[in-house]
């Protein structure tokens, strides 16, 4: 899949939307750098080479399971490990593909499908919670493809360009979590979840995902957390819905 | 400069990974979902993003817990490039100050 491709997955005109996604993805832009180098310097001191490295980033794009997956390096790589903990990591791209379904209905699938590839934390929570605005303010559609592809791929090229640079620079850089970068992730996504509340009662998923995934996270090593603490919120929707 | 057995675990990752990007909107598409489902659908964000940064809540150290409290603090009041240059601000100063 190029770029090309996805510029127009994204649509022609309405430059504005595009640049609306670009902008509003640079916050988050600014927490993912120093963890893109990071990642890229790591690789190499596994044994990675560069172009291995540029070529992982930008295949798979989803930096949990790239930093899982650098963790467990070896030369030779346990291809089955890695491959069942990038999916273990990556699975909540699964409850995030469904909850962005139904705003997805009017698009083709010819677009859809190079659209998906693009689909990170962060550009599905941008896209996400423009789409949720928009549908309260009463603008349609909901979902604007050009906001999102303009998050997406301004997230893609931060990513693969600053692993890479990471990469080449390797190991001459600090511990980037002196600066405070890494807290740029708490503060995106609690600002959007501020923008998906709504009321004490329907948080109450969130606090039972948060309980356990920090329990989880604290008691067993690996990534397990984010799918445990995700599915233990949809139980706790399932079964608290029954009583409303 | 490319190893082979590098080059698949890359291609393999790169492929479950998109299966997972595609596969909850191939399944769930054209669907029309009970109101339990409904629920689930709606709670599903915020339980995926907290899940992602909740072992920044458990942290050990309590320089990045004042700085989590603050920066949930802002993020209740203030748009996105507030509370993140608040959020980065805090956690690199009370780290240097405490940490």
């Amino acid at each position: 899949m190029s770029i090309s491709q996805a510029v127009e997955a994204a649509g022609n005109g309405s430059e504005s939307e595009f640049r609306r996604g670009v902008m509003s993805c640079a916050p988050v832009l600014l927490g993912t750098i120093p963890y893109a180098l990071v990642l890229g310097a790591q690789a190499t001191q596994k044994g990675l080479s560069t172009v291995e490295l540029s070529l992982m980033t930008g295949l798979n794009f989803a930096g949990g399971s790239e930093f899982a997956a650098i963790q467990l390096w070896t030369s030779p790589p346990h291809i089955l490990l890695i491959v069942a903990i990038t999916f273990l990591v990556n699975s909540r791209h699964l409850l995030m593909g469904a909850a962005l379904a139904p705003f997805l209905r009017e698009l083709p699938r010819r677009k859809v499908f190079p659209a998906l590839f693009f689909m990170c934390d962060e550009s599905w929570a941008l896209g996400l919670a423009d789409a949720k605005q928009r549908a309260a303010a009463g603008i349609g559609p909901a979902f604007s493809p050009r906001y999102y592809m303009g998050a997406a791929l301004a997230m893609y090229l931060t990513w693969v360009a600053f692993t890479t640079l990471g990469a080449l620079l390797g190991p001459m850089l600090g511990d980037v979590g002196t600066y405070g970068f890494d807290m740029a992730f708490p503060a995106v996504f609690l600002v959007l979840m501020r923008g998906m509340w709504k009321g004490f009662a329907a948080a109450r998923p969130w606090l039972v995902s948060l309980a356990v995934a920090a329990l989880v996270y604290l008691f067993v090593p690996g990534a397990w957390y984010v799918a445990a603490g995700a599915v233990s919120g949809l139980v706790a929707a399932w079964l608290l819905a029954g009583d409303a | 400069m490319i190893d082979m057995t590098t080059l698949l675990t890359i291609v393999l990752m790169a492929g479950v990974t998109y299966l997972t990007r595609v596969g909850g909107y191939v399944v769930l598409r054209n669907r029309v979902l009970s109101t339990r489902a409904t629920a689930v659908m709606e709670a599903a964000p915020g339980c995926v993003l907290i899940s992602i940064i909740a072992p920044a809540f458990v942290s050990r150290n309590p320089a990045d817990l004042a700085a989590l409290a603050i920066t949930l603090a802002a993020a209740t009041r203030l748009s996105m490039l507030p509370t993140v240059l608040i959020g980065v601000a805090s956690a690199g100063l009370l780290r240097h100050l405490i940490g």
